[in-house]
This record gives C-alpha cells, sequence and structure tokens, in this order.
C-alpha cells in the first residue's frame, strides 16, 4: 500500500503548509521558472521541468550578510543578523536536493558555517520525482536518480489519482501532518530513461590530463560569462567583502566563479590562474577530482543546467568523456 | 603535520574578534609594523599560535585580507603584523593610527615544526616582505639557541631601506653560533654591506645540507633561484620548507581561492616543504 494526496488535498495540504513554514517553490517569472516564496498554492507552477536557477539559493544566498559593523558611544559591534524562520522548498528535483547534500560536506564541516547550517536546519525538502528528462538531464551517472528519495524529506510522485507521498524522514513527518493522505494500492510509475555517460574512472583520468592542452583549447571559445557557476546547484566559490551603504557597514558573502580573470589575483597583481584554459582546469578539476578527493562525491548532479546555458555549447558530459579519451592515450601528469 | 584546532569561543567563523593598534612602526618605506591588542581579555589570554600561521585583519568598510602573525603569544605584547602597502586592504590599515579598531580571525594554517628541526643547523632566507613570516622562526630559535646547531640568516631586499626589522639585526648577528648576511640589490652612498641576489649569496656562502634545514620566503623569482642553487648544494626536497601565499576569502577550505590543486594554501599550508610542493598541480 501506498500514501497518496489528491490534487484537491494538496492545494489544501500547501495552503495549510503557508501558515507554518515559508513556501518556497516553483513560480514562472516572466519566461523562466524559478523557486520564489509563494503566498498561496496557486501561485506554484508545477510543469516547470527544471528551473532556471536551482533552490541552491535559499541555504546559500547570492549576497547575504555575515555580520553588520556599528559604533555608538565610541564602541564598535559586530552583529550577525538573525536568520529566517523555518522555511519548506516545495517540489525540489532529486538532483538539486543531491546539491545539498554535497554542499553539506562543504559548509558543515568543522568549524560549521553558521549561517548555511541554520537554514539547513529551518528547512524541509519536499522532493518532487521527474515523470520525463531533458536532454541534458544525466543524474543517473553522478550518484542519483529520477526518483531519488535519499536526499529529501518526503519525495512526492505524479500519478493519475494525485500523488504519491514517501515520508523519508521525521522533519518529512511533520511537513505531512496536515496532510490528508489515503491509503491505495497504486503502482509508481518507471522513472524515464536516461542516457548513461561514463564516469569510470573520472578521477585518474582527470589526474592524467592535468598538464595537456586540452584545457586550453577548450577555453578557446569559453567567454568566462560565468552562467555555469551561478546555475549550478553544486558550485559554491564565494567572495567576502564589505559593503558601505547608507552609513552601514556590513560584511557580505556573495557567490562568485572561479572562471572570472581575477578570481586568484593578489595583491600586486600576481595571478596564479592567468589563462582561461587555467580556470576551466580549475572548474572541471575541482568536479572531478578535487572534491571528489576530498569529499567521496563527483560534484555534480547531473541536472545539465550548465550544459543548457553555456553560450559556447560546453558540456560536462564531453568533457568527461574528452578527459577518459585522454587518459587513454597520455601520460603528462608530474605526479 | 596536524593542523593547530583552537577552540574559538564565538560560533560564527567568519566574525573577527575586535582588536585595537596600540603602535604602529614604519619599517620601511612601504611596511609597517602593526600592534594590535585583542579587546576581550579572554580573547587576549586564549590567542594562541605558530610560527608560520597566519589571520585575516579587517579594515572595517575596506574588506580584510590573511597576513603572517610575526610575533610570539609568549610575549604577551599583542598580536603583531608587518603590512606591506601594495593592495586595497594594506592601503586602509596604513592610514590607520593607533587607537583604531580593527578585526582579528584566526589563527589558521599549519606552522613551521620547529620541534621537529631541535638539534639542526638552520638556514633562514628571507627575500623583502618575505623576511616578515621568518620573524618569529628566527626569535624562537635565538629564544632557544641551546637547542638547535649554527643559524644563518640570508635576508635580502630591494634597497637598503627595503629590509625589515632592521633594529634586530644587531640582537640576531651577536647571538651565539649566529650569522646574519644582508644584502641589496642596489645599494646606496650609507650602504657598505652586499650588493648581490640572495641565490647568489647562497652559492657564495655554500651551506651544508649536512644535518641542515633550509627555510625560505621571498618573490616567486627568488624562491624560484634560490631553489636552484639550494639543489646544487645538494639540500633535498624535504630539507627546503617554504610558507606560501594565495588570495583567500575564508581560511577554511572554502572558497576555492587558494587551492593549488588538490591542496589549500589555507588549511593544508601555508608551510610546506619542497617535496609536498613538487607533488602540486598548478604553478604557486
Amino acid at each position: 500500500m501506498s500514501q497518496l494526496i489528491s490534487r484537491s488535498d494538496l492545494t489544501a495540504w500547501i495552503n495549510a503548509l503557508l501558515a507554518e513554514y515559508t513556501v518556497i517553490a516553483p513560480t514562472k517569472v516572466d519566461s523562466l521558472a524559478l523557486y520564489q516564496p509563494v503566498k498561496r498554492a496557486d501561485d506554484i507552477f508545477m510543469d516547470f521541468g527544471i528551473t532556471a536557477l536551482s533552490p541552491k539559493e535559499w541555504l546559500f544566498p547570492p549576497t547575504e550578510t555575515l555580520f553588520t559593523i556599528t559604533t555608538q558611544d565610541g564602541t564598535m559591534k559586530l552583529e550577525a543578523p538573525p536568520l529566517d524562520g523555518k522555511n519548506l522548498i516545495f517540489a525540489i528535483r532529486p538532483c538539486d536536493a543531491r546539491g545539498f547534500r554535497l554542499l553539506d560536506k562543504v559548509f558543515l564541516a568543522p568549524p560549521a558555517d553558521t549561517h548555511y547550517a541554520q537554514r539547513r536546519q529551518n528547512t524541509t525538502l519536499i522532493g518532487l520525482a521527474c515523470s520525463k528528462a531533458l536532454p541534458q538531464c544525466f543524474c543517473t551517472s553522478v550518484g542519483g536518480a529520477p526518483n531519488d528519495a535519499s536526499d529529501v524529506d518526503v519525495l512526492l510522485t505524479e500519478v493519475e489519482e494525485g500523488y504519491l507521498v514517501n515520508i523519508v524522514t521525521e522533519k518529512g513527518q511533520a511537513a505531512v501532518a496536515q496532510a490528508k493522505l489515503i491509503e491505495k494500492d497504486v503502482t509508481p510509475p518507471s522513472p524515464p530513461n536516461l542516457k548513461p555517460v561514463s564516469t569510470e574512472g573520472i578521477v585518474e583520468a582527470t589526474l592524467r590530463a592535468y598538464n595537456d592542452d586540452y584545457w586550453e583549447r577548450l577555453a578557446d571559445r569559453c567567454t568566462h560569462c560565468n552562467v555555469c557557476a551561478f546555475v549550478c546547484p553544486a558550485c559554491y566559490c564565494f567572495d567576502v567583502r564589505d559593503h558601505i551603504n547608507q552609513g552601514k557597514t556590513e560584511r557580505l558573502r556573495c557567490w562568485d566563479s572561479c572562471q572570472a580573470p581575477g578570481f586568484t589575483r593578489v595583491a600586486g597583481g600576481y595571478t596564479p590562474r592567468p589563462t582561461k584554459g587555467a580556470r576551466l582546469r580549475q572548474r572541471f578539476g575541482h568536479k572531478l577530482l578535487y572534491y571528489p578527493q576530498q569529499y567521496g562525491d563527483l560534484l555534480c548532479v547531473g541536472c545539465g543546467r550548465c550544459i543548457a546555458s553555456c553560450p559556447v555549447n560546453i558540456d560536462i558530459r564531453e568533457v568527461m568523456e574528452d578527459l577518459q579519451k585522454l587518459g587513454v592515450k597520455s601520460v603528462s601528469a608530474r605526479a | 603535520m596536524s593542523l593547530l584546532a583552537p577552540e574559538r569561543p564565538i560560533t560564527n567563523p567568519f566574525l573577527p574578534y575586535l582588536a585595537t593598534v596600540k603602535g604602529v612602526t614604519q619599517l620601511t618605506p612601504d611596511i609597517k609594523l602593526f600592534n594590535l591588542e585583542l579587546d576581550d581579555p579572554e580573547v587576549r589570554e586564549g590567542f594562541d599560535y605558530r610560527p608560520g600561521q597566519f589571520a585575516f585583519v579587517s579594515a572595517f568598510g575596506v574588506g580584510e585580507a590573511p597576513f603572517g602573525l610575526v610575533s610570539l603569544p609568549h610575549w604577551k605584547a599583542g598580536v603583531e603584523f608587518a603590512l606591506r602597502r601594495v593592495g586595497t586592504v594594506t592601503r586602509a590599515l596604513h592610514d590607520l593610527e593607533p587607537g583604531a579598531k580593527v578585526g582579528v580571525r584566526g589563527p589558521y594554517g599549519n606552522y613551521f615544526p620547529l620541534e621537529d628541526y631541535r638539534g639542526k643547523n638552520i638556514l633562514i632566507i628571507g627575500g623583502g616582505i618575505g623576511m616578515a613570516p621568518l620573524r618569529p622562526v628566527i626569535r624562537t630559535i635565538l629564544e632557544r639557541r641551546p637547542d638547535y646547531g649554527d643559524l644563518t640568516i640570508i635576508n635580502g631586499a630591494r634597497s637598503p631601506q627595503d629590509l625589515v626589522f632592521a633594529d634586530e639585526f644587531d640582537s640576531w648577528a651577536t647571538a651565539p653560533r649566529t650569522r646574519l648576511e644582508l644584502t641589496v640589490d642596489r645599494g646606496d652612498d650609507n650602504w657598505s654591506g652586499q650588493v648581490a641576489l640572495i641565490p647568489s649569496v647562497v652559492q657564495e656562502l655554500k651551506p651544508s645540507p649536512a644535518n641542515a634545514v633550509a627555510i625560505l620566503c621571498g618573490p616567486p623569482i627568488m624562491i624560484k633561484f634560490t631553489l636552484a642553487r639550494l639543489k646544487e648544494l645538494c639540500f633535498a626536497d624535504a630539507q627546503i620548507v617554504t610558507t606560501l601565499e594565495a588570495k583567500m576569502k575564508c581560511g577554511m577550505g572554502r572558497c576555492m581561492r587558494c587551492n593549488i590543486g588538490d591542496k589549500f594554501v589555507c588549511a593544508d599550508g601555508p608551510v610546506f616543504t619542497f617535496e609536498q610542493i613538487s607533488h602540486l598541480l598548478e604553478p604557486f
């Protein structure tokens, strides 16, 4: 027996959740689907395929205040802002939820990033299994699946009668407390088939191809627009900078991209990664070699957003394939 | 080498300790020594660090940047940084006067394993501001002079007025079994010392690699040629130690600016032997 919620009860449930949580869900913003806080269930756009941006920003915002600096009566005070209340991300895709698993390893390791950790703790993830695959999707090749429930608190799967409700965690249990679930014998639909991408030996292949001129050749067409980093659910490069606005001084953390030419430039002008090739090698090196060595997984969830948004068609699937081929014919690493 | 994992009394790892500028000493035309007192007495007492470690210094409203700690905690005389006026943060810090508030976040990184060097001859080679992080190394060895073998210090700079910690040279040079070689790229009317590049001084001096450790810090070009001279003298990569610099925003291995391949200057370094560095993937 499975637990099921009808379409009308789903609406009622979401409206009930709105009393307790800030509900962040896919919405239609002009021609884009984006995760935004909603005021009512009707605001949610369920037929979204994949959103333009992942919901990463709701745990790791593009810009956030780490602390404010105030001086009163000659005494300086540094204060971290209070963090938001309870959030619920509704209809998160399994790949985007896996992105949080990858970010957890970075931000929850000691010393835990208090901003990320508090948001993580206060956020419930209601997943929505994918009923169809897009041409750029390859989650099954990097450890995920269109119906993977392992990184969400509840997983919804659309069926004819409504949605199957798979409650995964205690947080999920709390979230469905107000949902009208019915027990019914429903066979879950089989997940869509995805074209597999070989990742076998990719860590070693990336290492072997390290000093190959492949990176500069690949970079010829890169415009360092940085879009790949900003759409990625797993990228986490950041900048920390001070900002003074109307007399208020804040220290901000902002998303950054390792593709930006000045990313590693030190005072005085020296830049350890001076070329586009060196910077692209950093991007793919981080995803396919450094992060896996540090944390075990590839730093990619197979959502395909970087593939769909790259203006010059740099495709991580092709890069992996190229690296595997290079690895076979060249042994140019300094190891 | 293990990381010092300081128990930090604050929870937000980006929140610096407040500190007051106690003293500012002009070391060279563009380098000032800042003596800072951490405001909270408890933090001040517990702020422990070792030669080679670094901390971020904040000029509030401008930003923060990482700098090597150049004092020693048991002096109980404040936390010191030697800062060259070269970027936005150091420009802002250079404008500060005693009494000003700054932030200190740290300490971070590993350190020179001076305990392991006991009984060895130590060769210290610093170029320009690269001498700054070597000052606490020299001072530690001088404070515990009998624990170490011969100490040779080669300190070079562009000109005589660019040599840092000149007021300490007499005490270094007169310490037992200690030799101080000063050299400049260009002399001036008052300079009677050597006019030579550091690698040439090393070549002249021919330090023996027997039971020795060479500790280097300076601009990349100096490191490159000094390293070649030391290798000609049969120093093994494991006997040569340096401290690396990189752009950093966190100090916790997260912002992805200071990694050199799979190693982080902030968390795996900044102190590396050349044996470790020769395995690094990217140039540094």
